[in-house]
């Protein structure tokens, strides 16, 4: 019989009952394999040894931490995933990968009630970057009013191309070629519809600015207290993770964003939150460069951690995200009011070349 | 601009802080041997209970899972060189009570070595000997690296073997 592999030898050190009876019989009686399996035992005694640290943590006092982070990154969104580097966080789960590298999986399917008034539609997506510290500067929704979710965030994952492309009525992305590295069959994830209403309160939102010791200018007539409404419709995504948390690649889809106002425009609005002082001045001045129409969806990112190419897809702009530890790559854009993303530990010219081979009839 | 902000809260899964408490101190130790340091380790840790609590990981699955997690996020910060535990712990923060001075400076230079080794390993190997030594089980390394239960062992062997040859390497030419 021949003599077991090394990586027998070595589990027969510390999970002998994996090994097969034969084997153990061998080396019982083979001073070879004894020979190999001291000197594996040595070996495996030493690097345990040499990777031993002494930890007594401290369970109450890390739960206390994790709960503050926990509240913090609650409050601040998932749109956050786009900023300040949480790329990589945000890609070591794939239900989070979904919400996150796709950044504003806000869908526009939801039907707008008659006198619901349609202010926003992405048409396209264009980076806004800005230094980390001016990002955490900016504002949340809810500084401005109150926020009433109708539909939660939902994402689940299902069996199939197929069952993805029922429950989101998209259709599921078939990859051409896919990249070295990257191996297997992608696991499927729907999000569901998300719906939520908001109703701006000048009061409220002065009591922001108050705090950031500035005071606002008073909101435009028909302002305060009107409402509108954003919706996220279903999407869905295929994530190649080969049973690893951090996913290779994923492919996601979803239908732009939008946003429908029961009163005033959107111009009235956006002009109004532009010119408020506690925006950092090199962020407004992005917002303000876009159309007036509300086509442009921004993407807020950090310029420490991310920088940002323009290229094209199918004649499509779109825009390529890189890390800049070069670790992750992810490329974005609208087509026919379908946000499309290819995401992962990928170089940016193999997203763009995944993103390029994507097609959809099935 | 204000239409881009998700109007969702973040949902944190239900089960999170008693999965927190089971596993923390695992998953601390797992992120330790790589980084040798507890200070980091734990920043490691939070950082993969924070993914944690909003994914949909299967309970039955979430040891195993963070295990993972921590070994990889761990190993990234090692090759990253985000170090700021380690330093702290050099100027003198250290976690750890030593007998003696000579002890301390033989130990500091010991992990360093530990740390440099491991940084240099092939990921996989790297991986495979981290959680192996933190007690998953060889089909659970095969799970979580996408090898065969056979060549988990082959791996890990690689790894202690080049991990003592730098080790000896080192002590021998100090």
């Amino acid at each position: 019989m021949r003599h077991p592999t090394d990586g027998t030898l070595r589990r027969l050190v510390d999970e002998p009952a994996g090994v097969a009876d034969a084997d153990r019989a061998h080396v019982a009686r083979c001073p070879v394999c004894l020979a190999g399996l001291a000197a594996a035992r040595d070996d495996a005694a030493v690097a345990g040894a040499a990777l031993e640290v002494e930890v007594a943590a401290d369970v109450d006092a890390a739960w206390d931490r994790l709960s503050r982070a926990a509240a913090v990154e609650g409050r601040r969104g998932t749109a956050t995933a786009a900023r300040a580097g949480r790329w990589r966080a945000a890609l070591r789960s794939p239900v989070v990968a979904v919400v996150g590298a796709v950044t504003l999986l806000l869908g526009a399917s939801a039907a707008a009630a008659a006198n619901w008034l349609p202010i926003f539609h992405a048409e396209r997506i264009a980076p806004v970057t800005a230094p980390r510290a001016d990002l955490i500067k900016l504002p949340e929704l809810d500084d401005f009013g109150e926020i009433t979710v109708t539909e939660e965030i939902r994402i689940r994952q299902v069996a199939g191309a197929a069952a993805a492309e029922e429950a989101s009525g998209l259709s599921a992305p078939r990859v051409g070629e896919l990249p070295r590295g990257v191996t297997g069959e992608p696991a499927y994830h729907v999000l569901g519809r998300v719906g939520a209403t908001f109703t701006f309160s000048a009061e409220k939102a002065g009591r922001f600015a108050a705090a950031a010791g500035q005071t606002l200018p008073p909101p435009p007539p028909g302002l305060d207290g009107s409402q509108f409404r954003l919706t996220a419709g279903p999407g869905l995504a295929a994530v190649w993770s080969q049973g690893r948390p951090v996913p290779a690649m994923l492919v996601a889809r979803a239908n732009a964003p939008a946003a429908y106002s029961a009163g005033v425009p959107f111009e009235t609005a956006r002009d109004y939150l532009l010119s408020l002082p506690i925006l950092p001045e090199n962020v407004a001045a992005q917002l303000r460069g876009f159309t007036a129409d509300g086509t442009t969806l921004p993407l807020f990112m950090s310029v420490e951690n991310m920088t940002s190419s323009a290229a094209d897809v199918g004649g499509r702009p779109a825009t390529v995200l890189t890390s800049r530890d070069g670790t992750l790559a992810a490329v974005v854009w609208v087509d026919a009011g379908v946000v499309t993303a290819v995401a992962g530990s990928l170089s940016a010219d193999e997203v763009l070349s995944v993103a390029r081979g994507l097609r959809w009839d099935r | 601009m204000a239409v881009s902000k998700p109007p969702g809260r973040a949902a944190v899964r239900p089960d999170l802080e008693q999965v927190f408490r089971t596993a923390y101190p695992r998953v601390v130790a797992v992120a330790a041997r790589v980084l040798g340091s507890r200070n980091e380790a734990e920043d490691v840790a939070q950082e993969v209970f924070l993914t944690f609590g909003r994914s949909a990981v299967p309970s039955g699955e979430a040891v195993g899972w963070l295990c993972v997690a921590a070994a990889h996020t761990a190993l990234n910060h090692l090759r990253s060189g985000r170090r700021r535990a380690s330093r702290e712990e050099a100027a003198g923060g250290s976690d750890r009570v030593y007998p003696d001075v000579a002890d301390a400076v033989v130990t500091l230079d010991e992990r360093r070595r530990v740390r440099a080794a491991l940084a240099r390993l092939p990921r996989k190997q790297a991986l495979a000997l981290v959680l192996r030594h933190s007690g998953l089980s060889y089909a659970e390394v095969a799970a979580a690296l996408d090898l065969s239960p056979g060549s988990v062992g082959t791996t890990v062997r690689r790894a202690e073997s080049a991990l003592r040859e730098e080790l000896n390497r080192h002590a021998s030419s100090d």
